[in-house]
């Protein structure tokens, strides 16, 4: 049903007994931008499973982006603290930022550079070098469909084509954990398969995901688990199955949060 | 870390060979500033500098003081001599008239009898003197200054730089009228003490009629008198070093506004690393636009009949003084844009600072030539630092020591602008 690709995943009901190792540990995070009125992120509590998928999802504004920022070491929280490999993120940053990789909800590239170009900068930023680096780029150009187009400045692309090149510039450097904040947004059916597909057989090979999206039934087959947040709180986590049997009415993942997120428009 | 910085100066390589409109800024427009500047200016600068001062002079008294201030001035090479205006010789009339027109800077005229009246004012001395009764006071000064010569001056011209030829002038006709009085005084004295003849006379062809003082005192052995291509190489270059502001800071919003400062800040790479990438790009494309500038100097303006550049003996002190404004005008660049809120309001804050600060450093007109508060203002440039340099070198003969404090003061301004720029940065971050 959901994942059959993925074989050592518990449920977390049926899991009491098994000790599900946490790679990421997030206690009462909580951030408040400069001059905001509302708490970005208010309180967040989550534990994220070694070699898990695991899904953020959300209404616009809900708190996402910046709690994967925070995640990823972009910025300190206002409260609370975050554990990786149960070290403290702020305190181990420099370390930590090795094993993380992160593939921004906006295109990070240089538009007047080539895809090959910006994968070669971004390969040697991660501390690859040389042929290793290379073969990594080819690889992944090739699964992606890119090699064609590989020599062409990104500006050219078309708007799945630089989410492609944004998605690999993230994943080079074979990250434990990686942070994928909408990566198929905006992307055709085809692509978002290819790419759902490559995501997945990265994870059997022992990374760790945590994905956003607005896509719910993209989500309802591709996490393990999924967390629910509005107004920087937590609403609901478990597996998709799990939500969609608690939540009267509800066959799909979609259903779930627009009963818990209201139908109400954000910003 | 090593190969994080190579693959960062190759990025940014890349990215300023494809600004196509950058590079224009760069490259080509310094050297458009610099054949079209020196070309408009070749010719004001040319009247003064390589004919000398054009000066009329008129003389009415075909007499020594005449005769001895007309040599004068015939043999400096600082002043263009005449003394007829269209073929005719010039009354005091015309003369006037063609200095009040432009044609002249400065009209001399020297009156009719003007040498009888200085031996008269003499003679009258003597006998005074020789009188031994102690009636009469005798002031020598205003015995000479009944002779009237008459110095007229172009209105247009630039007050401070006539300032001092004037003064010369001045000097140089006082001591001619000294001469003559003296001349008179030592035959009034031989013909009461005779035998004594000889002695004044030699002793007073010692001392040398003063020569104007030149602006430029130039140490080496080849006199070089400003022109429009020794001020215009070096001013437009430093203009257009400071001019990557630009583009640089263009290139730090950019990255910003392109999310991949936002990468970068996830990445276990310092964001220092990337800016010291641009900071060394940027740094010698400033030494290839002081190349490209120099081979301008020295090659296609003389192919233009300009004079050619001429460099001056320090090489050393040319590269120091060139690196130095180089980091300058780069970490100026940074701060630009850090301190800019858009790529546009980069451009703006950029063009409109470096056009303001090279006014007042004296790259546009040259310092010597500004008033004196303005002169005083303009040591606050940075730019103005490195040209008073490049003149240190190209027009004296300078070497490293004369332009090490130049030097620091870029260097220090570089520390300073990278300084303000981290600051910046932490102030303006909105988490
Ligand atoms: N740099 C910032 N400065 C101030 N407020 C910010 C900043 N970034 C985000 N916010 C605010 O924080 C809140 C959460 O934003 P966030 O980007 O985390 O939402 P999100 O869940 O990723 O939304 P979306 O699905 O639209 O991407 C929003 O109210 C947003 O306006
Ligand atoms: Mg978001």
């Amino acid at each position: 049903m959901i994942n059959p690709g993925y074989k050592n995943y518990q449920p977390l009901n049926s899991s009491a007994t098994m000790a599900q190792s946490t790679i990421i540990e997030i206690i009462n995070l909580a951030k408040t931008f400069k001059h905001a009125a509302e708490p970005a992120v208010n309180g967040i509590n989550l534990s994220i499973y070694r070699n898990e998928i695991f899904g953020l999802l959300g209404p616009n504004g809900a708190g996402k982006t910046t709690t994967i920022s925070i995640l990823c070491g972009l910025f300190p929280p206002s409260g609370g603290k975050v554990l990786i490999d149960s070290q403290d993120l702020q305190q181990h940053l420099p370390s930590i930022k090795k094993i993380v990789g992160i593939v921004p909800q906006d295109i990070a590239l240089y538009p007047t550079l080539t895809a090959r170009e910006n994968l070669e900068f971004y390969g040697h930023m991660y501390g690859l070098t040389g042929k290793l680096l290379k073969d990594r780029i080819e690889e992944w150009l090739k699964k992606l469909g890119l090699t064609e187009s590989a020599n062409r400045q990104v500006t050219t692309y078309s708007g799945g084509m630089k989410r492609r090149v944004n998605l690999i510039a993230g994943i080079l450097h074979k990250p434990k954990i990686l942070f994928l904040d909408e990566p198929t947004v905006g992307v055709d059916v085809q692509s978002r398969n290819v790419i759902i597909e490559h995501l997945k057989k990265i994870n059997e090979e022992g990374t760790t995901i945590i994905y956003t999206s607005h896509h719910m039934e993209e989500a309802e087959h591709f996490c393990h688990r999924v967390s629910i947040i509005d107004h920087g709180k937590i609403l609901t986590r478990g597996t998709p199955a799990e939500l969609i049997e608690n939540t009267p009415g509800a066959d799909n993942l979609e259903k779930v949060f627009l009963h818990l997120t209201k139908r109400k428009l954000r910003d | 870390m090593i190969s994080k910085l190579i693959a960062t100066i190759k990025k940014e390589t890349l990215l300023l060979l494809r600004d196509k409109v950058g590079l224009s800024i760069l490259f080509l427009m310094p050297m458009i500033l610099i054949f079209v500047m020196t070309l408009i200016q070749d010719a004001a600068f040319k009247t003064i500098n390589e004919k000398g001062i054009p000066i009329i002079f008129v003389n009415n008294d075909h007499d020594s003081l005449g005769i001895m201030i007309e040599q004068g001035l015939r043999n400096n090479d600082l002043c263009s001599f005449n003394d007829s205006i269209d073929g005719k010789p010039a009354t005091a009339e015309q003369a006037h008239k063609a200095v009040a027109e432009g044609r002249f800077l400065v009209g001399i005229v020297i009156p009719k009898g003007a040498t009888d009246a200085i031996r008269r004012n003499v003679t009258q001395l003597v006998e005074e003197t020789m009188d031994t009764s102690d009636s009469t006071v005798v002031q020598a000064g205003s015995a000479a200054d009944s002779v009237e010569i008459t110095l007229m001056i172009d209105p247009v011209a630039k007050k401070s730089f006539l300032n001092s030829v004037t003064s010369n002038l001045h000097e140089f006709i006082s001591e001619v009228k000294t001469k003559i009085m003296f001349q008179t005084f030592s035959e009034q004295i031989a013909a009461v003490i005779p035998g004594k003849t000889e002695t004044p006379k030699s002793a007073y062809q010692k001392s040398q009629i003063i020569r104007y003082k030149e602006i430029y005192a130039s140490r080496s052995e080849e006199k070089i008198v400003p022109n429009a291509v020794q001020h215009n190489v070096p001013a437009w270059t430093i203009f257009a070093m400071f001019f990557i502001a630009i583009p640089l800071s263009s290139s730090i919003m950019k990255e910003k506004n392109e999310g991949s400062v936002f990468r970068l800040h996830t990445m276990p790479t310092p964001y220092l690393l990337l800016i010291n990438g641009k900071i060394v790009v940027y740094v010698i494309v400033c030494m290839i636009q002081f190349l490209l500038m120099l081979s301008v100097g020295l090659y296609f303006l003389p192919m233009l009949g300009l004079p050619k550049l001429v460099l001056g003996s320090s090489y050393m002190g040319i590269f120091i003084l060139t690196m130095a404004t180089a980091f300058a005008a780069t970490g100026y660049g940074v701060m630009v844009g850090t301190l800019a809120g858009t790529e546009h309001q980069a451009a703006i804050l950029g063009s409109l600072s470096i056009l303001l600060l090279s006014a007042l450093g004296g790259i546009w007109v040259p310092s010597y030539v500004m008033p004196e508060v303005m002169r005083n203002i303009s040591t606050w440039s940075p730019l103005n630092w490195s040209l008073s340099g490049f003149y240190k070198l190209f027009l004296r003969g300078g070497g490293m020591a004369d332009i090490l404090a130049d030097a620091l003061k870029l260097v220090a301004f570089f520390i300073a602008t990278m300084a303000i720029a981290s600051i910046t940065n932490r102030i303006k971050r909105t988490y």
